[in-house]
C-alpha cells in the first residue's frame, strides 16, 4: 500500500521565545535531535526553525505511516529526524508548485525512522512558512507537492483552501472529483462516486496550505488515461 | 480537584487555540482537541505547557502523546494532581 504525507508550519503563528524554552522544544526533538542540530552546518537556519521544521518532517511521516498503521498516536519524540542535510537541489525531482516564483529548487533533505519504518522528507523553508513532504523512495518520483497562501484564515477556510487546491492539480486527469475522509481521520478522493486509488494529504496552518499525492503520470499517459485508478 | 473543576480550568487552556467557541462550551470526555474543536496540531505543545502552568504540573512525554480526547487530558492531569499532593 503506497502513501503520503506532508505538512506545513506557518512561522507567524509560531512564537519564537517558547520554541526556545527547553521544556517546549523537548516535547518535540529527542535528545539526538537536540545535538543534530550542532552537527548539521545551517547557519542560515535559526533554532526555533529547526524545531518547526522537524515538527513538520514528524507530522508528515505520522500522517504518512497512521494510513499504512491505523492505530498509531502522534508522538514527536518517536518519529526520529536520523540526518538533515541543508539545503541542496536534490530535491529536483519533487513536482513542487510553490505560490512563490522565485523558489530555488533548493531543500533540506534527510531521513526520518519510526520503529523499522525508514522515510525520507524534503523540506522547504521560506520567511513565512516551513513545508515538508514525505515518501518511502529517496527518489521522490511520483510525488506532487504544492504550497500556496490564501487570505482568509479561519479553519474552515484553511480546509476548503487546501481541498480546492489539490483537486485543481489532479483536474486534468479526473474531471468529478470530490473528497472523503476516511474514518481514520486522512483524505480520500472519489472520481465519479469511485474511490481512487491515490493517496493524498492535505495540510493547512494560517495563510498557507499544502498538499502532497503520489500519481504515476507515465502509467496514466501510457494507458492512454484507460487505467483503472480506483480503488 | 475534582473532574468538573479540572474540566472548567481546561476550558481556559484550550480558548486560545479553537475558533469554535460554541463546541468548547459545550465539550464532554469524548470531545477530541483536532478533530472537534479543529485545534492546529501544531498548538498541541503549547495547550501541553499551558496546562502544566495552570495546574502547576509536570506533563511528561508518555502522558502528552495521550492528550488527543478531552477525557485523557482530564485522566493525565488528575495523575498529575494527585502525584504532587
Amino acid at each position: 500500500m503506497i502513501s503520503t504525507g506532508n505538512d506545513i508550519v506557518a512561522l507567524d503563528l509560531t512564537d519564537i521565545k517558547r520554541t526556545e524554552q527547553g521544556r517546549f522544544y523537548t516535547q518535540i526533538l529527542s535528545n539526538s535531535e537536540q545535538k543534530l542540530y550542532q552537527q548539521v552546518s545551517c547557519p542560515q537556519l535559526p533554532f526555533n526553525q529547526y524545531v518547526w521544521l522537524l515538527w513538520s518532517a514528524k507530522e508528515s511521516a505520522y500522517k504518512y505511516l497512521k494510513r499504512l498503521t491505523p492505530e498509531l498516536v502522534f508522538s514527536p519524540t518517536q518519529i526520529i529526524i536520523q540526518s538533515l542535510k541543508a539545503p541542496n537541489r536534490s530535491g529536483n525531482d519533487v513536482n513542487v508548485t510553490l505560490w512563490e516564483s522565485t523558489c530555488d529548487g533548493e531543500f533540506y533533505s534527510g531521513t526520518i525512522v519510526h520503529l523499522s519504518s525508514t522515510l525520507y522528507f524534503r523540506s522547504k523553508t521560506s520567511a513565512s512558512w516551513i513545508a515538508t513532504v514525505v515518501d518511502q523512495n529517496e527518489s521522490f518520483k511520483n510525488i506532487y507537492w504544492g504550497v500556496k497562501s490564501i487570505t482568509e484564515n479561519s479553519v474552515e477556510s484553511q480546509s476548503a483552501e487546501a481541498r480546492y487546491f489539490l483537486i485543481d492539480k489532479l483536474r486534468p486527469y479526473f474531471n468529478d472529483l470530490h473528497f472523503k475522509k476516511s474514518l481514520i481521520g486522512y483524505p480520500v478522493i472519489f472520481n465519479n462516486g469511485n474511490e481512487l486509488n491515490i493517496p493524498v494529504s492535505i495540510a493547512h496552518h494560517g495563510n498557507y496550505v499544502s498538499y502532497s499525492f503520489v500519481l504515476d503520470q507515465a502509467k496514466l499517459l501510457s494507458d492512454n488515461c484507460e487505467v483503472d485508478w480506483t480503488a | 480537584m475534582d473532574r468538573t473543576t479540572i474540566l472548567t480550568e481546561l476550558k481556559k487552556v484550550l480558548v486560545p487555540y479553537t475558533e469554535n467557541k460554541t463546541m468548547l462550551d459545550g465539550i464532554t470526555e469524548e470531545t477530541d482537541l483536532i478533530k472537534d474543536l479543529k485545534i492546529n496540531s501544531a498548538n498541541l505543545v503549547d495547550i501541553i505547557i499551558d496546562a502544566e502552568s495552570q495546574y502547576n504540573i509536570e506533563i511528561d512525554f508518555d502522558s502528552a502523546e495521550k492528550m488527543y480526547l478531552i477525557g485523557n487530558c482530564i485522566d493525565i492531569i488528575s495523575d498529575k494532581l494527585n502525584q504532587s499532593a
